[in-house]
């Protein structure tokens, strides 16, 4: 198949844009696993929790401001209000991830690792029925974000057919990445938590709460995957099953970059986005294949990963 | 372009000729939508001929679908049909006027196979469903170890009779399978655009045994019908997030047609996707089951959209519902039940899978004198032909359902808050499935270049 320049373009574009929320899932679940040592099996459920979250509140938020009003200042505020929607989504997972760690896995630290897996695996389980319990066994949607955003006039401009959502994912992807490499690399909480992933005993003596840092790192890891879930259901549906393909993405993504590696988890992200996306244009029956032909390939040649686990560098 | 259309009129028919027409009993003309016809109190009396040796004891069926998740959007299409063909038997008196049936409802999920042999020690005497094709697969030699009927709504794989279970006795299939389905819609793409002017085809089917099922069937009527090379085949796993890939790929390729399999809530993220990438400005798609998410898809995303899609065995706007009181009264019934926006093809495989087996039992009563055997309410299915407010249905001799099929343009309609479909082309069985005993690949084969 002759693949064009434009069509070219458009694939490695889909291809970040897909990472970028790939990534907003792994550096969760790659943040909590580099502090707390902890695989979680219910990120992908937080994932799934933050996108039917997200459509209440994206209703609740469009409903009081209305669809986008004419000219620049009325897109403007729809756009922000479409962020403000995604950001109250990920604050509501806040407490979920705090309450979580708090009640559940703080017990079982000193434990074998099993026992964290069945823990997280129940909570899977648990968010599962809770969903079902709330929004029901049909899948459910939002309209207004994904049309409306697509309105607006990005790509056009330079002419080329890629919508504006899909941008407006990348554009937001690209600042939670600078965002987070600047908490942990510049802020004092985030190097405290950078502290605590290298040498736990050694924050402690230092008067590091390592029970505060864990509780904010889960809640943190909660956040980011409710933050990913808004941000991806508005062009499909939440359904119950939802979180589970993520989950599966995200663990081979942190493989990739090392586990608990931030920088990993968003190199790995954009590999596995854009050789997907790819390999979906080439050959597409090996699009399930392909992020696990990486990860094979990676720990054959570098079995620690891209970028080796979490210290001394984000 | 109105290629057929078939108006019936149902005024001027009288009681005895309609029982008579539908097969002689309350039941049956209750399942074909004449309840009305029939006067108060008489359905009771005229609910089959026990001959006395029927007992009053409910019949115990199953079913086997999916009630939840993704599937569910097809599933409880197909459990609503049933439970409406359940109740309108048991408000007609019962099968052979005094036995009502008992309708046990299970989603298909995971463990399918675990369900259907539960049924089984709980010694069902009838089980209906599946939906998947998978299911159907596992299913079907369990069926005929066990030897009760099971009248499948769906599991519409072409290999089922053709391989898994080749010689069926207590195995049926009631709805249009795979080749059929496929094969309207190869027809309705050259009836649509026109031979000459299809010379590139892309497929994005699920990624799973029916999504490749049916891009193989149609890949092989399509270039018996024209002269058109395959450009790009695309296989978005079930529940897919992002078929951005998939559009981009077509919007390269710009092929005269898109077939597609997609189905439920998959439907509706394509159809979004695909219309922010405005792909329709680029090809013409062409769907099995694209309706099926006619109450799910919102009206802007099909705005400005080049879909045709087929229905099955039932499209509820053919005839027009003003001209055909069957039709209206199934429509009126399926919209008032829970989770029915409009009733799909999926709510007539439920529906018609039970009134393909009550009116059989009926007949065999009526043959008899009284309640039949498995065997032989089996052998009675065999070239069972029957009405439903689709039209008339009949279940060959290789245990597979032929009926008319329908496609048309997938259009959003405001006034009923959902799609449905403009210049509806109907497909006689003849023109779509192979005869019996040949299977789907040899009559594609045979066909004329």
């Amino acid at each position: 198949m002759a693949v064009t320049p434009t069509a070219a373009l458009v694939q490695t574009l889909n291809g970040i844009q897909f990472g970028f929320i790939l990534f907003m899932i792994a550096s969760g679940l790659t943040v909590i696993l580099g502090i707390l040592d902890v695989l979680n099996l219910a990120h992908g459920e937080l994932f799934s929790l933050g996108a039917y979250t997200a459509i209440g509140v994206f209703g609740f938020i469009i409903g009081i401001i209305g669809p986008p009003g004419g000219g620049v200042v009325g897109t403007a505020v729809f756009v922000l209000a479409v962020l403000a929607a995604v950001l109250v989504t990920a604050a509501i997972l806040l407490p979920v991830g705090t309450l979580f760690e708090a009640v559940f896995l703080r017990q079982i630290y000193d434990r074998d690792q099993v026992y964290q897996l069945v823990l997280t695996f129940a909570l899977l389980l648990i968010l599962l029925d809770v969903k079902k319990f709330i929004w029901g066994d049909s899948s459910i949607r939002t309209d207004a974000v994904y049309s409306a955003i697509n309105t607006i006039p990005t790509s056009e401009l330079v002419g080329l057919n890629y919508p504006t959502y899909n941008v407006f994912v990348i554009l937001v992807g690209s600042a939670v990445v600078v965002g987070l490499f600047w908490f942990f690399e510049r802020t004092k909480t985030g190097r405290i938590i950078r502290a605590t992933a290298i040498d736990r005993e050694m924050a402690t003596a230092i008067g590091v709460s390592t029970d505060r840092v864990f509780t904010l790192v889960f809640a943190l890891g909660a956040f980011l995957a409710g933050f990913a879930g808004a941000m991806a259901v508005p062009p499909t549906s939440a359904t119950l099953e939802m979180g589970t393909n993520p989950l599966v993405l995200s663990f081979v993504v942190i493989v990739i970059g090392g586990l608990g590696s931030l920088r990993g988890a968003f190199v790995g992200a954009l590999l596995v986005g854009v050789i997907r996306s790819w390999m979906i244009t080439l050959y597409p029956p090996g699009e399930i294949a392909a992020p696990f032909a990486i990860m094979a390939l990676i720990l054959l040649v570098k079995p620690e990963g891209l970028f080796g686990t979490w210290g001394e560098t984000a | 372009m109105k290629r057929t259309t078939t108006d019936h009129d149902s005024e001027g028919i009288g009681r005895r000729q309609l029982l008579s027409a539908v097969g002689g009993s309350a039941v049956a003309a209750a399942l074909a939508g004449c309840s009305t016809l029939l006067s108060d109190g008489e359905a009771a009396d005229q609910g089959g001929q026990s001959g006395g040796e029927i007992s009053d004891e409910p019949i115990q069926a199953g079913l086997l679908t999916f009630t939840r998740g993704a599937p569910g959007v097809l599933g409880i299409q197909a459990q609503r049909g049933a439970e409406l063909a359940v109740q309108r038997i048991n408000d007609a008196g019962g099968i052979g006027g005094q036995r009502e049936i008992e309708l046990d409802v299970v989603n298909e999920g995971s463990n399918p196979l675990d369900s259907y042999n539960q049924f089984i020690e709980e010694e069902k005497e009838v089980t209906f469903g599946p939906i998947s094709s998978g299911t159907h697969s596992q299913i079907a030699p369990e069926v005929e170890k066990n030897e009760v009927i099971n009248v499948s709504t769906d599991g519409t794989v072409t290999t089922l009779y053709e391989e898994t279970v080749p010689d069926p006795t207590y195995s049926f299939r009631f709805q249009n399978y795979d080749i059929m389905e496929v094969v309207t819609m190869a027809r309705e793409a050259v009836e649509r655009i026109g031979a000459d002017n299809i010379s590139t085809v892309a497929g994005v089917n699920p990624g799973y045994s029916f999504g490749e099922d049916e891009m193989r069937v149609f890949t092989q009527a399509i270039q018996k019908l024209t002269d058109a090379e395959i450009v790009y085949e695309g296989f978005p796993e079930l529940g897919a997030s992002d078929m951005a890939n998939h559009i981009t790929s077509i919007n390269n390729e710009e092929p005269d047609v898109t077939f597609s399999s997609l189905w439920g809530g998959d439907v509706t993220t394509f159809v979004r996707q695909a219309n922010a990438n405005d792909m329709f400005e680029n090809t013409t798609v062409f769907g099995t089951t694209l309706y099926s998410a006619a109450g799910d898809v919102p009206g802007d995303a099909l705005a400005g959209t080049d879909i045709y899609s087929g229905s099955r065995n039932y499209y509820w706007g053919l005839p027009a519902l003003g001209n055909w009181q069957p039709g209206r009264e199934l429509f009126d019934a399926a919209t008032q039940q829970e989770s029915v926006t409009v009733p799909t093809a999926h709510y007539m495989s439920g529906y018609g899978a039970v009134t393909a087996w009550a009116t059989a039992v009926e007949k065999a009563i009526d043959l008899l004198g009284t309640y039949p055997s498995q065997e032989q309410i089996a052998q009675v299915l065999e070239g069972h032909g029957f009405f439903t407010p689709a039209g008339y249905h009949n279940i060959a001799e290789d245990h597979q359902g032929a009926s008319n099929s329908f496609a048309g343009q997938m259009v959003y309609d405001d006034d009923l808050g959902a799609a449905r479909l403009e210049d509806v082309n109907t497909y006689a069985a003849t023109e779509t499935a192979p005869p019996p005993g040949v299977t789907g690949s040899d009559w594609l084969d045979s066909w004329s270049a």
